[in-house]
């Protein structure tokens, strides 16, 4: 590596396109199960409250799975999704993204003010028509907060899939590590930051448009 | 009409909230439950929309049995207001107003056009309607909460405390704005509050109850000023109790010498400017011709306690009648206004008057109500006034005047 330069943008300019697939394949692998984690936190979430017996056990599990290392938990999923399918990185960053998203959904639903739930039930809402519409359009801010962490964590962990074959830009570490050509590297480093930086300013924005009336709370990220 | 029969509450841990209680809250009147923090009030008023389910006894509304209603739908049909608003904070002004509409499943227009209605009827500017609820002064918010409360115009309203949360300036507009709507609209109306200066302000009925929900006395406000059913009711109605009896009493029954009849009152003189409209007075043996702020009362809408007040702060012991427009209408001596405390005539109460040219000394009837509280108190007038600048400004200020001998207070 004595004379090889940080970045060859010849290089570069040549592979294009084939960072262009690696970059979206990053996307889906990375945040999919973000998506997928949400759309199960909410219901789950929305039960916790309901029922905040389940919120204990529930939360225990998805933290013990939040401790698992991931390469470990890609190898110990190759034999029943097989190597190098997306499924193999995305079932664990799913169950990381609910570690992450549950608890925030909960919080945010128990975030609204006591009053404000004594009157929505003195004017005649039901226990789920109250955290449906009341509690949980009152969570969006929280539920972006934890959307934030979770897809950027997310971005982040899936380069390790490159490992069990199946990591989007993860690819250009392994790659750039095995030719001791630092060049797939850098590219790869810049464009991981590049796609965390635009989905948490996407989720910014979502903030700014979904819960304008947020704008000055605190508490419920920024 | 709202009819608590032996309605009782004990959680289960087996402490009591309510015993038992009796009492008829009649349509159209607002009845207000007035006790110490811990005395089962807002557990009552709970009763009322199955918010709490009572363990004894049975709350009817209109001769119903509210157990038999499903909850959902009779709370629709419930006005209720709290001490904090409980606005939605993700909804504009405009929807947060339209709730209930919403949820009976009005057209969303109509709705909003039903909103916009009340949004003006509370006192708030149109363009409200579209702002947060977060972007609101804690007044405003209240506002809402009462217009929120009205929406789909319903028969009864719960209020819990609503304005306790609000500075005594605002919380006196808002009790101003409630009576105001109420003559309007008559709903029946049961209020809850630690407040007896506003209990008896806003109520047609006032029920001060003891702990466990016991009733101490049910009476209109001027009966439970004058005549406390016994000491532990007196000490909660507080030393100055005749005197805020005068507040329910219109200043009108002063009788008022005219302006014609001369401006002097001893070596005072009260000058007018060019309208008819008092600058102060005049201090005719002093050297400067200097000018003492002249205190004034409108004889149509202020009370006896205003009159008295304007008296009290007069350096010449007169009190100014003003007419709507602010110009001097009369004069009333300092005995012109104790005789109209007193339906028994001119009696010098106050005694130090030098008021030689006073004419129109005579009583023109107080009203039925001898007020035998009222000569003592109008001793004690500048302490009293300093007591009841003190009220309300915060928990504490009222707490301390709940301790009475009874005890009663448990809760803080």
């Amino acid at each position: 590596m004595d004379d090889e330069p940080i970045v060859r943008w010849y290089w570069i300019g040549d592979h294009l396109g084939y960072l262009g697939n690696l970059l979206a394949d990053h996307a889906v692998i990375a945040l999919l199960p973000v998506l997928i984690g949400l759309l199960l936190a909410v219901p789950l979430g929305l039960a916790c409250a309901r029922f905040p017996r389940l919120y204990q056990p529930l939360s225990a599990v998805f933290n013990i799975v939040y401790a698992l290392p991931s390469l470990a938990v890609f190898v110990v999923l190759i034999p029943y999704t097989g190597l190098a399918t997306q499924a193999t990185v995305m079932i664990p960053l799913t169950f990381y993204a609910l570690a992450v998203l549950l608890p925030t959904t909960v919080d945010g639903l128990h975030a609204v003010p006591d009053s404000v739930r004594q009157a929505a039930t003195a004017m005649g809402y039901g226990p789920w028509h109250r955290l449906t519409t009341v509690e949980l359009p009152a969570a969006v801010p929280y539920l972006i907060a934890g959307l934030r962490v979770a897809a950027v964590s997310s971005i982040s962990l899936a380069s390790v899939g490159a490992l069990v074959g199946r990591g989007g830009l993860g690819y250009l570490f392994v790659d750039g590590f095995q030719r001791t050509f630092p060049t797939p590297i850098v590219a790869g480093i810049v464009l991981i930051a590049v796609l965390a930086l635009a989905v948490d300013l996407l989720l910014v924005g979502a903030r700014r448009l979904l819960a304008p009336w947020a704008v000055r709370e605190k508490g419920a990220g920024s | 009409m709202i009819t608590f029969e032996g309605a009782g509450k004990r959680h289960p841990d087996g402490t009591i909230a309510v015993e038992g209680l009796d009492l008829e809250v009649p349509t159209g009147r607002i009845t207000v439950l007035v006790g110490p923090s811990g005395c089962g009030k807002t557990t009552l008023l709970r009763m009322v929309n199955r918010m709490v389910e009572p363990t004894s006894g049975r709350v009817l509304l209109d001769g119903t049995d509210v157990a038999q209603l499903e909850p959902a739908k009779l709370r629709r049909g419930i006005g209720y207001v709290i001490q904090q608003a409980g606005l939605f904070p993700h909804r504009k002004v405009i929807d947060n107003i339209a709730t209930v509409p919403y949820l009976l499943g009005w057209d969303r227009k109509e709705a909003r056009a039903r909103a916009a209605e009340l949004l003006e009827l509370v006192g708030l500017a149109p363009e409200t309607a579209k702002r947060y609820p977060f972007q609101l002064s804690g007044g405003q918010q209240q506002r809402v909460g009462v217009a929120r409360a009205l929406a789909a115009d319903p028969p009864v309203l719960l209020m819990d405390e609503p304005f306790s949360a609000v500075d005594p300036v605002v919380r006196a507009g808002l009790q101003e704005e409630l009576l105001r709507l109420q003559s309007e609209l008559h709903k029946t109306v049961l209020f809850v509050t630690h407040d007896i200066e506003e209990a008896v302000r806003l109520g047609d009925q006032v029920v001060v109850l003891r702990e466990h929900g016991r009733i101490a006395q049910l009476a209109d406000p001027h009966t439970l000023l004058t005549t406390p059913a016994d000491d532990g009711v007196a000490a909660f109605l507080g030393r100055d109790r005749g005197l805020r009896g005068l507040g329910l009493r219109p200043a009108s029954a002063v009788a008022l010498r005219p302006v014609g009849d001369g401006l002097r009152y001893g070596g005072w003189e009260l000058a007018l400017d060019d309208a008819g409209r008092p600058i102060g007075w005049i201090d005719r043996t002093a050297v400067s011709a200097e000018l003492h702020p002249a205190a004034g009362f409108r004889p149509e809408t202020d009370t006896l306690r205003t009159a008295l007040d304007a008296v009290v702060l007069s350096p010449a012991g007169v009190a100014v009648a003003l007419d709507g427009d602010g110009r001097a209408t009369g004069t009333a001596s300092r005995d012109a206004i104790l005789a109209a405390l007193t339906p028994t005539g001119a009696t010098a109460v106050g005694g130090i008057d030098a008021n030689a040219d006073e004419s129109s000394d005579t009583n023109v009837g107080t009203g039925p109500d001898a007020n035998a509280g009222a000569k003592a108190d109008a001793k004690t007038t500048v302490s009293t006034r300093k007591a009841l600048a003190a009220d309300g400004t915060g928990e504490a200020g009222t707490t301390d005047r709940v301790g009475g001998p009874e005890g009663s207070d448990g809760g803080r």
